[in-house]
């Protein structure tokens, strides 16, 4: 059983508090929702958690080992998607997609045909990205977690630019995701409604549960 | 390696379908190349010593110019995040990154180069020489330029990237130099080009360490 704990985490910027003493742990089939104001730390919270900043006290721990120790393993059971989609405007959506697989060191690619209609892209493998809406970019973008193939999402604001569809699409995939053991854990300053799966909140910026 | 060559391969891509990112630097290289005859005088017996110094120093400020792409686009739209969490090391995608950068922006500098050296009448021994430490001279530069770009990416103020690998190049722009004279007087090259090759090998294993730490620092 996989098992994300964060302990007494704090981060401060500039003597300004962001957050501190926040606990909480996070296993197989959860969904937790990070929520609060702009600037409340939603997206710092998330980096850190992935890996990407260092907390100013405490850690985080992924099977009770901290994520710095085990980071080959933490990374390869992990997928980070920030507020940036990380894919190239001069490139295509099947050749982002072939970059992406390559990163995720995964030897058997899953199938591009398949992650377009999920995604709700079909037959778009030669647009250039320069070419596309936001939405179908942040679509695109969100292709990672179907290639990655990860146990823990982290997502930070995932449903920006995407229209009706593209937000049922997406918690189409993050309830199934997480129906089938995995975890995720989302930050978000709108008010979400997702269907068929109980969701965990934690404050930011007003306390924390 | 597969991972490698991906990355190789989309970099590549990227730079031939935003041309002028190739062009530029090149640009600029003949420019200021074609410059020097006009304010020195065209005569050949004049222009021969200053040739191989002039080619160098404009090669080393045409390469400074295109650093910042090796990873500025990559930066500002969260593809270095991506890099740094994939199921790859760091060290060998940046190594892969300066390796495409070399190709895009090295490779058609030393063709260049040599087509301008012939025309400024270097002989036969001095292009060979202007060859060859370019061949060991600009990856280096790619190599040290990548840890000075990681460090600065994302602040404002370019000249923070000139001040701090312009000293950083001085060994390089000495011994392909050295090297310079030494084939126009007929003497051998060997020992700057073992020095060259030294240093090449040790940016080679040091560099990409170096920066992807400095990748690190700057998403934190």
């Amino acid at each position: 059983m996989a098992t994300i704990e964060v302990n007494k985490l704090a981060c401060s910027r500039r003597d300004n508090i962001l957050f501190e003493d926040i606990c909480f742990e996070v296993s197989d089939g959860e969904l937790l929702q990070v929520d609060g104001i702009n600037g409340s730390g939603k997206s710092t919270m998330l980096r850190i958690i992935a890996g990407l900043t260092e907390p100013s006290e405490g850690t985080v721990l992924w099977n009770s080992q901290s994520i710095i120790e085990c980071r080959n393993e933490y990374q390869q059971q992990m997928s980070y998607l920030g507020h940036s989609n990380g894919v190239k405007d001069a490139l295509t959506v099947s050749e982002n997609l072939a970059v992406m697989q390559a990163l995720s060191g995964r030897e058997n690619h899953a199938d591009i045909d398949t992650i377009l209609k999920t995604i709700g892209l079909p037959g778009m493998h030669d647009v250039m990205l320069g070419k596309m809406s936001a939405g179908q970019k942040r679509r695109t973008g969100l292709t990672r977690l179907l290639i990655n193939q990860s146990h823990l999402w982290l997502l930070d604001e995932p449903f920006t630019s995407l229209d009706t569809d593209g937000k049922n699409i997406i918690e189409d995939l993050i309830v199934k995701h997480c129906q089938n053991g995995g975890i995720v854990i989302f930050a978000t300053h709108q008010e979400m409604d997702i269907e068929g799966h109980s969701v965990r909140h934690i404050h930011l910026g007003k306390g924390n549960d | 390696m597969y991972t490698f060559f991906t990355i190789v391969r989309r970099d590549l891509l990227i730079a031939f379908r935003n041309r002028y990112e190739l062009i530029n630097p090149l640009m600029f290289f003949i420019m200021v190349i074609v410059l020097f005859p006009l304010a020195i005088g065209s005569d050949r017996q004049m222009l021969q010593p200053l040739t191989a110094g002039m080619i160098w120093v404009t090669a080393l400020l045409a390469s400074t110019l295109s650093l910042e792409a090796i990873f500025r686009s990559d930066f500002e739209d969260g593809s270095i995040e991506q890099f740094t969490l994939a199921n790859y090391p760091l060290v060998g995608l940046v190594l892969a990154k300066v390796f495409a950068h070399w190709l895009i922006t090295g490779v058609p500098l030393i063709l260049v180069a040599l087509l301008v050296g012939g025309f400024l009448a270097l002989n036969d021994a001095a292009l060979f020489c202007l060859l060859l430490t370019l061949l060991l001279g600009t990856p280096i530069l790619s190599l040290i330029g990548a840890i000075a770009v990681a460090l600065t990416i994302g602040l404002r103020g370019g000249m923070l990237l000139s001040l701090l690998i312009l000293p950083l190049y001085m060994p390089v722009l000495i011994f392909a130099m050295l090297a310079m004279n030494n084939a126009s007087d007929g003497l051998s090259i060997a020992a700057e080009l073992y020095f060259l090759a030294g240093i090449l090998v040790l940016a080679l294993t040091l560099s990409p360490i170096a920066t992807a730490a400095a990748l690190r620092i700057r998403l934190s």
